[in-house]
């Protein structure tokens, strides 16, 4: 009868020191992000914060020195929203968090991923402007966010990123110029220097993705350098005369 | 006449009275309306026994408890009721207590809303609500009250927006609204309050900027607005607020720097702005502040080096830096001896250097925090002068050398010690010890013998990260003591990422042991039996040791093991079916051993698991299509044994699967198509078996793959499925060494994540698809007939026309040979341009061809037709146009096998 009690108290004991004495900042903000999300088929069962570190959760991968450079929890059935912490992952290298129905803004503390190489964000209801962060994201070459509700433009900044080579922002509410400088000019079709600008119209989808640049485009005016082409509707840009 | 006399006496007589009766009212009756109302008020209110026990009208109503008379005795003018217990609500009929100059209804559980009647007393100099429950607004009419001095109705669930009418209370001096849900902002026009000496705002959800007119509360002495959402830049001028002693900002979201002028406030005991978004140095200028007890600017964008120094903050208690972005070393005037310094927390900064010698003068210093920085260099032996340190935090950071054998003595340290060093012979003393934390720093020598006097120890943790590039002997190693064997309290055991030697058995003494982490140590010999005895092991992870022998069937036993890791090991046997009891297992790594026989079919029945990694082993046989049963997996790594047998259709099964490695066995048949099924594959790895058969073309439904396909050193034959081509996140694809022919697929031109390429040694032929021209040549080498970038240009064309030319040149006459020759290029010449002329009408109608809706891998070919045509017409054109259309012809050609393709 006694024993039980005793190693409850010393098990809560244990667990209520140990977040003091680690340093487990990885697995902090993984916890933090576990408490915004809503899991309905209990994928982050396994993410217990009281662990040393997070590597041995499921859905979690790490490098040989502890540091998480992987988080996979796509088609999961998870819903909820982003917070800062996850910019607390300085070494993650695949954020994979497609295909979910997370709500809300796109943290902007994302931005502090500087070795992120792949964020799919793709099929959530995220919503707000891609963030201008995105811009100090230096090792990104893989940035899949379509399919959500992302308003604004894509904003300029994100042509400093040199390694970018597929940018997917297709099925969002998005408007604006597509930016043509840095990794966006040397996507192939570098022919069709494209430079959509809204008049009146309104842009239902912008599908910059290598080669296949292609716009639904309502009632709008395009730009090839100085000439302003008029569109009909329902064209893709690939197919224009040049 | 006499009649008139009368009526005008009874007249008369009648006024008389109705005068007398009035005055009578007015001397009289007064008072006796003022307990009238304070009985209504009474009405609604509820309290313990004996608080309003006396308000009768019986009594008269200034002995009333709580209730404060005029000198006359004929008004309230006090209403106390202070913390009295009473629930209910605030009667509207207060205001008819019009004498009343103070009215403290707090600390109570009084519920419903301020009464806006109340704006009516216009005597109240004090009105003191605070910790009710109360509701609704703060209403506006509390502005009419010019003679308020104390408002102060906070802790309460009041909502709404703060009315700019209290900048009407131009004598107020005491504003508190903490603890409540107001929202909007703070009102300009409480700049109006210039004899406001205290505003408490703390934990509401005000937002906007602190308005600049704050700066008029020129009396302000205690501005609390912690909690809040307020954003902007530090007003200008705050440095006016010279008498302000307590400035409480926390946890809002206030940006830019941190304004200089605030040294200027000489007058500050209290500083609080942690958990904004401040960015600049901490103000060289708070140096100024002699009076400043508490200095907390932790969880903000700080950068810059610290220069703060105790000399000059003569009172400075409590200096917390934390999470920031500060560097440099910490200064060495930062505590000196006469100094109060007693917290001094830095954690999780990029501060560097080596650990400040000159904290050591520090003797009022009782918590030091350092950890999370980069300071490095040994620590110095006569930390044991910081005689009042009672937590002292170093870990991950550089710190090497042997903890101070004084350190011993510190007996208070036993709640909380994370540092580096070797561990002193006298750290045994501290018999009351309950945890020992060494994690994340770097230690030498070995385990003091007397360890086994800490009886009380239940958390032992070891755990250090060696650094691969250290030049001297740093981890704890040797054997362990045998009188571990006495501690039988531990529970959790954390030895990882030492140099541990010898057997583990000194570790088993304990039964009570749920976690045993021994990781990346040199322990050695067989694994005890007697950890079978721990039934409450939930982690035992033993990797990369050198264990030997078996895995002992008794860890049957353990039926609440969730995280069996026994990898990099040298064991040896059979995995036993008593295993199969543990029916908890979510990881089970066997991985790199010598571990023989076959794979279990009970694996199956462990619903639990999550990854299975038995690879690198000697495992034989085919693999149990129980497996399939495994539905939760996520992770099955078999590679690496002499696995074989066809790959069982159940695969299909685990489709929560990420990973799935199977390289380096015997497997043969062809690959499941079931695998389909499996919709989360990221990493597929089937390389090295013996598998025929076609690439079955549902690997193209397994869109999420992204690290690997990897299906080289097979047999694999046929062409290469066209479906491949909607792997769209596929970075890496290996389909070398295999029996492959036919041409690349152009749809794996759509692959534009792919950055490795290997599709050599097969039978391919025909053009490479011009977006892979980027992949080097041995990507494609080893394929007799595959021609086009990067590989040399395809005259495929002319190859292929030559069959049939070569027929009609046997048939036809030698001497015509010359002739017809000049002919048949002058003729193809011809055709060709007509063909290219055609062809670019197609183009055209291609481009209507987009309003209609057709397939999409349609409209794709033709997209990629006419970019490449385009990039081809570019790269071409100012050379020969002979060229030109040989390259044109030979698009059209690849148009038509692709569009029959896609039929």
């Amino acid at each position: 009868m006694a024993f039980p009690t005793l190693l409850a108290f010393l098990l809560s004991l244990l667990l209520s020191f140990s977040p003091t004495l680690s340093t487990n900042n990885e697995g902090n903000a993984l916890h933090a992000l576990r408490s915004r999300l809503s899991d309905h088929t209990n994928v982050l069962q396994s993410w217990d914060p009281t662990l040393v570190n997070p590597c041995t959760w499921f859905h979690i991968t790490c490098d040989s020195n502890n540091h998480v450079i992987r988080l996979d929890l796509g088609n999961s059935n998870i819903s909820g929203s982003l917070g800062p912490e996850l910019g607390e992952l300085k070494k993650l290298q695949y954020l994979e968090l497609y295909n979910n129905q997370i709500r809300g803004k796109i943290p902007k503390e994302l931005g502090n991923l500087k070795n992120l190489i792949s964020m799919d964000l793709y099929g959530n209801r995220f919503e707000g402007k891609i963030p201008k962060s995105f811009a100090k994201l230096k090792s990104i070459t893989f940035l899949r966010l379509n399919n959500n509700k992302l308003t604004g433009s894509i904003p300029r900044e994100l042509t400093t990123l040199s390694n970018l080579k597929v940018f997917d922002v297709s099925n969002n509410d998005l408007c604006g110029t597509i930016p043509v400088n840095g990794p966006f000019g040397s996507f192939p079709m570098e022919s069709n220097i494209i430079n959509v600008e809204t008049r009146r119209g309104k842009v239902l989808t912008i599908r910059v993705l290598n080669c296949d640049i292609a716009t639904h485009i309502f009632d709008m005016n395009v730009s090839i350098g100085n000439a302003n082409i008029g569109v009909k509707r329902s064209m893709y840009f690939c197919t224009l005369p040049l | 006449m006499n009649s008139e006399m009368g009526t005008t006496h009874m007249l008369h007589l009648i006024l008389l009275f109705s005068v007398l009766s009035s005055v009578h009212v007015l001397t009289h009756g007064d008072s006796s309306t003022e307990s009238y109302w304070l009985l209504r008020i009474k009405s609604l209110l509820t309290g313990p026994v004996g608080v309003l026990e006396n308000w009768s009208p019986r009594a008269e109503f200034c002995t009333w408890n709580g209730i404060t008379c005029s000198d006359d005795q004929t008004h309230v003018v006090g209403l106390n009721l202070s913390g009295s217990g009473l629930s209910g609500l605030i009667s509207a009929e207060f205001s008819r207590l019009s004498s009343l100059q103070t009215l403290d209804l707090s600390k109570n559980y009084l519920t419903g809303s301020v009464p806006p009647e109340l704006g009516q007393l216009h005597n109240l100099r004090e009105l003191l609500l605070y910790s009710n429950h109360l509701s609704g607004n703060v209403p506006p009419e509390i502005g009419h009250l010019k003679k308020l001095q104390v408002l102060r109705i906070g802790d309460n669930s009041l909502t709404g927006q703060v009315p700019r009418e209290i900048g009407n209370l131009t004598d107020l001096r005491v504003l508190g609204l903490a603890y409540c849900q107001l929202n909007g902002t703070i009102p300009a026009e409480i700049g109006n309050l210039k004899s406001l000496k205290s505003l408490d705002l703390q934990k509401n959800s005000l937002g906007g900027p602190i308005p600049r007119e704050i700066r008029g509360c020129e009396e302000l002495q205690n501005f609390a607005a912690s909690n809040n959402m307020l954003e902007g830049e530090f007003p200008a001028l705050m440095g006016n607020l010279k008498s302000l002693q307590i400035l409480n900002l926390a946890n809002n979201s206030l940006s830019g720097s941190i304004p200089i002028d605030l040294g200027r406030l000489f007058n500050l005991k209290y500083l609080n702005l942690l958990g904004n978004r401040l960015d600049g140095e901490v103000p060289v200028e708070f140096n100024q502040l002699g009076q400043l007890e508490k200095l907390d600017l932790s969880r903000n964008n700080l950068s810059g080096s610290i220069n703060l120094f105790t000399t000059q903050l003569t009172n400075l208690q409590d200096l917390v830096l934390s999470d920031n972005f500060l560097t440099g070393n910490i200064p060495s005037n930062l505590c000196n001896g006469n100094s109060n310094l007693s917290q001094l927390f830095v954690a999780r900064n990029k501060l560097s250097g080596k650990f400040p010698l000159d904290l050591l003068n520090c003797s009022s210093l009782q918590e030091l925090d350092l950890s999370d920085n980069y300071f490095e260099g040994e620590l110095p032996s006569e930390l044991d002068k910081l005689e009042n340190l009672t937590d002292l935090l170093l870990n991950n950071n550089s710190f090497s050398g042997n903890l101070p054998p004084g350190i011993g003595k510190h007996e208070s340290l036993g709640n909380s010690l994370s540092m580096s060093g070797s561990i002193p012979v006298e750290l045994t003393n501290c018999t009351s010890l309950t945890e020992i934390d060494f994690f994340g720093n770097h230690f030498s020598g070995s385990v003091p013998q007397t360890i086994g006097k800490l009886k009380n120890l239940v958390f032992l943790q070891f755990l250090s990260e060696l650094f691969l590039i250290t030049l001297y002997n740093n981890s704890l190693s040797g054997p362990l003591p045998e009188t571990l064997f006495l501690l039988k309290n531990l529970r959790i055991i954390n030895f990882s990422h030492n140099r541990f030697t010898g057997s583990i058995f000194p570790l088993s003494g304990s039964s009570n042991l749920t976690v045993l982490d021994l990781t990346n140590n040199t322990f050695s010999g067989p694994i005890p039996l007697s950890l079978s005895l721990s039934k409450h092991l939930t982690r035992l992870r033993l990797a990369h040791n050198l264990l030997s022998e078996n895995i002992p069937p008794e860890f049957g036993n353990l039926t609440g093991l969730n995280f069996l890791d026994l990898s990099f090991n040298n064991l040896t046997g059979e995995v036993m079916p008593e295993l199969s009891n543990c029916r908890k297992l979510g990881h089970l790594l066997l991985n790199n051993n010598q571990i023989s026989g076959t794979i279990p079919s009970w694996l199956g029945t462990l619903q639990e698991l999550g990854e299975l990694d038995l690879s690198s082993n000697t495992f034989h046989g085919e693999l149990p299509q129980e497996i399939g049963n495994c539905s939760r997996l996520l992770k099955l790594s078999l590679h690496g044994n002499k696995l074989f047998g066809e790959i069982p259709s159940q695969i299909g099964s685990l489709t929560s699967l990420n990973v799935l490695t199977l390289h380096k066995n015997n497997f043969s048949g062809s690959i499941p198509s079931t695998i389909q099924q499996c919709k989360k594959l990221y990493e597929l790895r089937l390389s090295e078996n013996s598998l025929t058969g076609l690439i079955p073309s549902e690997l193209g439904k397994l869109t999420e793959l992204q690290v690997i396909l990897d299906l080289s050193k097979n047999f694999l034959s046929g062409e290469i499925p066209f479906s491949l081509g909607n792997l769209m996140k596929l970075e890496r694809l290996n389909l070398s060494f295999n029996q492959l022919h036919g041409n690349v697929p152009l749809s794996l031109g759509k692959l534009t994540s792919l950055h490795m390429l290997n599709l050599s040694n097969n039978h391919l032929e025909g053009q490479i698809p011009s977006p892979f021209s980027r992949f080097p040549l041995s990507s494609f080498l080893g394929n007799g007939r595959l021609c086009g970038p990067p590989l040399p240009p395809c005259l495929g064309p002319i190859i292929r026309e030559k069959k049939p030319l070569s027929n009609t040149a046997v048939a036809g006459v030698i001497v015509a040979i010359v002739f017809s020759s000049t002919l048949i290029c002058l003729g193809l010449l011809y055709v060709m341009l007509r063909i290219w002329c055609n062809w670019k009408k197609v183009s055209v109608s291609s481009s209507e061809a987009g309003l209609e809706h057709k397939r999409e891998e349609e409209k794709w070919v033709y997209r990629e037709a006419t970019g490449r045509d385009f990039e081809y017409w570019k790269v071409n054109s100012s050379q020969e146009k002979q060229i030109s259309s040989t390259a044109c012809i030979f698009q059209l050609k690849v148009d038509t096998e692709t569009v029959d393709h896609s039929f």
